[in-house]
């Protein structure tokens, strides 16, 4: 799909989620409240005990799964999914550069998914909760998350080229 | 009318259905936008493949407009919405790690779910980094709430932050913009990539 | 003239920097809708359904009844000069002012409006009405009313009804009770013909959406 109509959609689908609902979409925030309940089941003492787990919680009335963005994440996955099989881009595979091993790659994946998460948490969203949807209502946050982001990306992309050209 | 949810057109549980539906919607855009590519995704810092900057400005400036010309026309609430939090020190940092993940992952949150979703070993690896991040987070809270506070300024706008109109901003973003498009395109030439 | 080839990427520029252009002219929508229709008002004008009487609102008062509010709409001056006990001053003038728009628009007391006839109270009704705030009353009759018949009751003839006679005797004793005398416990005899003062609607206070990745 040419990427200017896709962005026209994605855009329409921000409203509608605004209009809605009256706020941005989002992704980060699903698999902190998977971490949540998660720890809430098997270690409940402790989840009690650290305020990061308890706040929330609270905040969600002991039913951290039951929210909107869980939902709306579970539909991202249904979603992607439909797309794939339309456009036939189902397959297993592993995306690198054919200049490195796959497994390279499968460590730096891991070292970048630990770190994203670190810092959605600490950033109080990702791209899509911070930056798309911030912006999308002029949020100040959103601009800055944006440009940190993007902009650190940029500085670090000659020291991880090997990874992808 | 709008926010639906917040003037109680619809419930609460309408609302979360809804939420899966919009979920739909957002993770078949991403994938036919060809962000469940983690070579595409990482292509903007390298020239090769600009997708992910002309998807995601065109989805910005879109949803701006869409939202301010909704607000002109009556259709919905603005000072409604959420407006996410501005905390200095935390919003940057993160961001900054949010970035070496980015590039060393190739994957954000959201389009991690969608490359899972159509069969990406190194979109379900990513995921799993996430789980851990998030993890590492919650334990080390008490370590970082300092930073995590610092600084809050509210749910400033950006108009509001530099005092001009909602609209003046969102032409200033698309002049922006619509530069950053052309230049996409002159990258591109000068870059070439290989199929994946 | 050359054609110029119209690619997605010039024909979406010149959408969003059209529209863009037209954002950043228009001035921002500031009107608040109406919740009511003039039809819906009228109806409800008609039916008289906003008054509440002067002895419903004397027994809340010596009662202590924790949901009456009392907000006097009359300018500041004449507020300090005599005001009912515990009333609360919003002049009409600044009525719509975001700082009482918290006291207008909720769902856990009962506001009675009053002015010194029922007209000012009765515009501020109707403002904040079609603002589709609830849980507002008029006094009927306003302080002139409230001062003939509550404080200065007239002493009915021994020919009228049982009706009039408790009546007389409850304002007699909330008029000494008001006026800053004893209480006098003839406000557990009145006869509930007072007419029941309507309980508060309860409003869900619009807040906010709480989202984000948090």
């Amino acid at each position: 799909m040419n990427p200017y109509l896709a962005g026209v959609l994605l855009g329409l689908v921000v409203v509608a989620a605004n209009f809605v609902s009256g706020r941005g979409l989002g992704a980060s925030g699903a698999v902190k409240s998977a971490i949540v309940a998660g720890v809430e089941t098997i270690a409940p003492k402790h989840a009690d005990a650290s305020p990061f787990y308890h706040k929330y919680s609270e905040a969600h009335q002991g039913k951290p799964l039951n929210n909107w963005l869980v939902y709306q994440m579970l539909g991202v996955v249904v979603g992607g999914f439909f797309s794939g099989v339309i456009s036939r881009r189902l397959t297993w595979k592993v995306e690198h550069n054919p200049g490195i091993k796959s497994k390279t790659r499968l460590i730096f994946a891991l070292a970048g998914g630990i770190l994203f998460g670190l810092g959605s948490q600490l950033g109080r969203g990702c791209t899509s909760g911070s930056a798309l949807s911030g912006m999308a209502v002029l949020s100040l946050g959103g601009f800055l998350s944006m440009a940190a982001i993007f902009g650190t990306a940029f500085m670090l992309a000659y020291f991880f080229r090997k990874l992808w050209i | 009318m709008g926010p639906l949810v917040v003037n109680e057109v619809i419930s609460e549980n309408t609302n979360l259905l809804l939420a899966f539906f919009i979920g739909i919607a957002f993770g078949f855009v991403l994938e036919q936008g060809g962000f469940s590519s983690s070579r595409k995704l990482a292509g903007v810092f390298y020239g090769y493949d600009t997708v992910v900057l002309k998807v995601f400005f065109t989805g910005a400036i879109t949803a701006m407009l869409g939202l301010l010309f909704f607000s002109l026309f009556g259709w919905v609430d603005l000072s409604l919405v959420y407006v996410n939090e501005t905390f200095l020190w935390s919003t940057l940092v993160g961001g900054v790690i949010m970035g070496a993940g980015f590039i060393m992952g190739g994957y954000c949150p959201g389009t991690s779910f969608c490359g899972a979703a159509i069969g990406k070993i190194d979109a379900y690896i990513f995921i799993i980094g996430l789980f851990i991040g998030v993890f590492i987070f919650g334990e080390a809270y008490n370590l970082l709430e300092p930073l995590y506070m610092a600084e809050f300024w509210g749910s400033p706008r950006i108009s509001e932050y530099f005092g001009i109109s909602e609209g003046v901003t969102v032409l200033v973003v698309i002049l922006a913009a619509v530069a950053m498009f052309w230049g996409a395109e002159w990258a591109e030439k000068l870059f070439p990539r290989d199929e994946y | 003239m050359k054609n110029i080839n119209l690619t997605p990427r010039i024909f979406l520029s010149a959408v969003i920097l059209s529209l863009g252009l037209i954002i950043a002219a228009v001035p921002k929508n500031t009107t608040t809708p109406f919740k009511l229709t003039a039809q819906q008002i009228l109806e409800e004008l008609k039916s008289g359904t906003q008054y509440l009487e002067a002895d419903a609102i004397a027994k809340m008062i010596i009662e202590k009844d924790p949901v009456l509010r009392l907000i006097d709409v009359r300018p500041q001056s004449e507020f300090e000069k005599f005001s009912l006990p515990g009333a609360i001053n919003i002049p009409l003038d600044n009525l719509l002012a975001p700082e009482f728009q918290e006291v207008l628009n909720q769902g856990l007391m009962t506001n009675v409006l009053y002015a010194n006839g029922s007209t000012r109270a009765n515009e501020a009704w109707m403002l904040v009405r079609q603002l589709g705030y609830e849980n507002n009353y008029v006094l009927q009759g306003g302080l002139n009313h409230w001062f003939e018949t509550v404080m200065n009751p007239a002493a009915p003839a021994a020919t009228q009804s049982d009706d009039e006679i408790a009546k007389y005797d409850f304002r007699r004793g909330a008029s000494q009770s008001l006026g800053g005398g004893a209480l006098v416990s003839a406000a557990g005899n009145s006869t509930d013909k007072s007419g029941g003062v309507p309980k508060p609607k309860p409003q869900g206070k619009k807040k906010g959406v709480k989202g984000g990745c948090s």
